[in-house]
């Protein structure tokens, strides 16, 4: 495999990027299959963000590794069969010793293995970078996804449930919208938290056109006089 | 191009091998976890409805259903040391959305001594508050919908509205988790009377006149507490006797 | 569970991707067309029910019986991967045109989630073979009915005026919402 496009940025970028510049759910938009369904609630948002982690974590490790290993042209069934193994690991682990947990999210912890983000990561960037680029870029991106995870889980419970990971926040005379806690409500919520991300973009990309413009108003006007 | 094609199966199975060798290894370490988180749980389920037990004995092959729509999945003969206190029945049935699965205590004397909901995927807010521990049916005394079948009957009506108090807006719901606790709880006791255990429920409406006849008729052939120990001494000397044979 | 309630709490009242949040990528991806829509809908249920057809009996008289369930997640996922595969040479020999039309969504399909979720859940759900069957069909064509809804109401959405900050991807997620909230009124369809 060719060492082409080898990334240069430090640890500490890379983890930046996937966490907020580049961030899966709200920049890159993938990996939005999952995180929708357990956000019901606060416990199981940290649960499948940090699940996810794990497993995104050790296959990055992993394929980045053995990237000089790992045939191209049989790449896709290998690196399938890495995360279904971690995955594997995390669903045995949490059926063990996080019973209550496992059982609530269901499904969605084998689902991490088509889990759009660890595909997309893998092939797109540990199976080219060296082991210590893709540890800061599964760290960065897997945080990423928990953090939004999280925010999104915090408001359909806070609004939907009056709680936070069960623990009553709301006054008791607030009646819980239970709209939040449905399917429709999760949609609403992660629609309008995706518009609230864009219109912080669009300001944050017209303050950064405007000093752009500003210097090179600066600069003409030094080249003119 | 073939010796390639044979290079690139190998290599897929070298990493399928060290996959599914890491599996195993895994499954081995968590395995004994996950069958005791089972048996835990099903031992605190039953420790909730009988309080004095200290054993179960399975006897799922041993009781049926008489309704179709409700499938008995697990039945323990719940005791204390030997003594046997009551059976306790897990069935399910469908409900609103998916299905309901219930678990239920029957004393020797026929009473209830709780019904827990073990799964129900119904809408929260509505049905799902079959499951929810602060929602009450009876606002002042603080009873929860399953709560509120603990000390009945067998032989209670169990209708909705009548002696069973529905959840507000959920009767799907709750008309299914009363059948379930019917259809169960009659199991239950057609069990503990095959079984010659304990004593007959007290005789209720006439609905349930055959059942109470039955195990009244037992009860006036002199068959006091005593009697009824005699009664189960008797089978069990004969198995002795069969097995010695 | 008699057969035609399986199908419809399939279909509607449990709709895979408005009530259940699955398959939300390929929803998003490609509804923009809806000859696309259909093309991805059928597909995916050709290969769900094809996927279900195969792993029912692997993990009922494979795996189980060997004591290997643990493989369960490896496996079907393999199994998913290879069916793809020939879907996709099948196509590219006999109906080049949607195999060109599809482009980069057939391989795709190997990471939906709505495949493999299905074949999970009908061994979760202790269904019989023909059982997991019927659950199989109805999940993809309830995913097949999502994506056309939603790819008709795009159609409509392109002469609408959409607010600047809720243009792109975030208005799908409140129409999306909103079609949710009618199919919820599907719920009181099964006794």
């Amino acid at each position: 495999m060719s060492e082409e496009g080898k990334d240069t940025r430090s640890f500490w970028q890379v983890f930046k990027a996937g966490l907020i510049f580049e961030n899966p759910l709200l920049v890159l938009m993938i990996g939005i299959c999952s995180s929708l369904a357990v956000t019901s609630n606060v416990s199981n948002g940290i649960g499948m963000g940090l699940a996810m982690t794990f497993v995104l974590v050790f296959s990055e490790i992993f394929i980045s590794a053995f990237r000089k290993l790992i045939p191209n042209a049989a790449r896709l069934p290998i690196f399938i069969i890495i995360i279904a193994a971690f995955t594997t690991i995390v669903d045995l682990v949490m059926k063990a010793y996080f019973p209550a947990l496992s059982k609530s999210m269901g499904v969605f912890i084998p689902l991490i293995v088509v889990n759009c983000i660890i595909m997309g990561r893998v092939e797109a960037y540990s199976s080219k970078q060296k082991v210590i680029s893709s540890i800061a870029d599964a760290f960065g991106m897997g945080l990423g996804y928990t953090w939004v995870l999280i925010v999104i889980a915090a408001v359909r419970e806070l609004l939907g449930n009056g709680t936070f990971a069960g623990i009553q926040v709301m006054p008791v005379s607030y009646t819980p919208i239970l709209f939040f806690i449905l399917p429709p409500g999760g949609f609403l919520v992660f629609g309008l938290l995706m518009s609230v991300n864009n219109a912080i973009k669009r300001s944050i990309n017209k303050r950064e056109a405007l000093a752009a413009k500003q210097v090179s108003d600066q600069q003409k006007a030094k080249e003119n006089a | 191009m073939k010796n390639n094609t044979i290079k690139l199966g190998l290599i897929l199975a070298a990493f399928a091998v060290v996959a599914c060798a890491s599996l195993a290894v895994v499954y081995q370490v968590t395995e004994p976890a996950i069958a005791s988180q089972a048996q835990d749980a099903l031992n605190a389920s039953l420790k909730e409805l009988f309080p004095e037990a200290t054993s179960h004995e399975d006897i799922t092959s041993a009781v049926s259903s008489s309704d179709e729509t409700v499938k008995i999945e697990e039945a323990y003969l719940v005791k204390n040391d030997l003594a046997p206190l009551g059976v306790a029945i897990k069935a399910s049935t469908a409900s609103y959305k998916g299905p309901a699965t219930v678990l239920i205590g029957v004393r020797l004397d026929r009473s209830i001594t709780g019904v827990r909901i073990l799964e129900i995927s119904d809408t929260p807010g509505l049905g799902a508050n079959a499951a929810s521990p602060t929602y009450y049916v009876d606002k002042e005394k603080k009873i929860t919908f399953p709560g509120q079948f603990t000390g009945k009957y067998i032989t209670d009506k169990f209708e909705v509205k009548t002696d069973v108090i529905p959840i507000t807006a959920a009767t799907v719901t709750s008309k299914a988790i009363t059948k379930i606790v019917k259809v169960a709880s009659a199991s239950a006791g057609a069990y503990l009377q095959a079984m010659a255990l304990g004593t007959a429920a007290p005789s209720a409406t006439s609905g349930a006149s055959q059942e109470a006849t039955q195990p009244a008729a037992e009860a006036t052939s002199g068959a006091s507490a005593e009697g009824t120990a005699t009664q189960s001494a008797e089978p069990a000397a004969e198995t002795t006797s069969g097995a010695s044979q | 569970m008699d057969l035609i309630r399986i199908f419809v709490l399939a279909l509607l009242v449990n709709n895979i991707v408005l009530m259940r949040f699955i398959a939300l990528c390929s929803y998003i991806g490609m509804t923009g067309d809806i000859g696309q829509s259909i093309g991805m809908g059928t597909s995916v249920t050709f290969v769900t029910v094809l996927a279900t057809a195969v792993t029912w009996p692997i993990y009922h008289y494979i795996l189980m019986p060997l004591n290997l369930t643990f493989l369960k997640i490896l496996v079907f996922i393999l199994v998913i991967a290879c069916l793809v595969q020939l879907v996709e040479f099948y196509l590219k020999k006999n109906v080049p045109g949607l195999y060109s039309a599809m482009g980069i969504y057939l391989p795709l399909i190997t990471t939906n989630c709505a495949i493999l979720a299905v074949t999970f859940e009908s061994i979760d759900f202790n269904y019989t073979f023909i059982q997991s069957i019927v659950y199989a069909v109805g999940v993809s064509l309830g995913y097949l009915l999502a994506m056309i809804l939603l790819a008709g109401v795009r159609d409509r959405m392109k002469t609408s005026k959409v607010p600047k900050f809720l243009q792109g991807t975030p208005i799908l997620f409140v129409a999306t919402s909103l079609i949710g909230m009618a199919f919820m009124g599907f719920a009181g369809l099964m006794k």
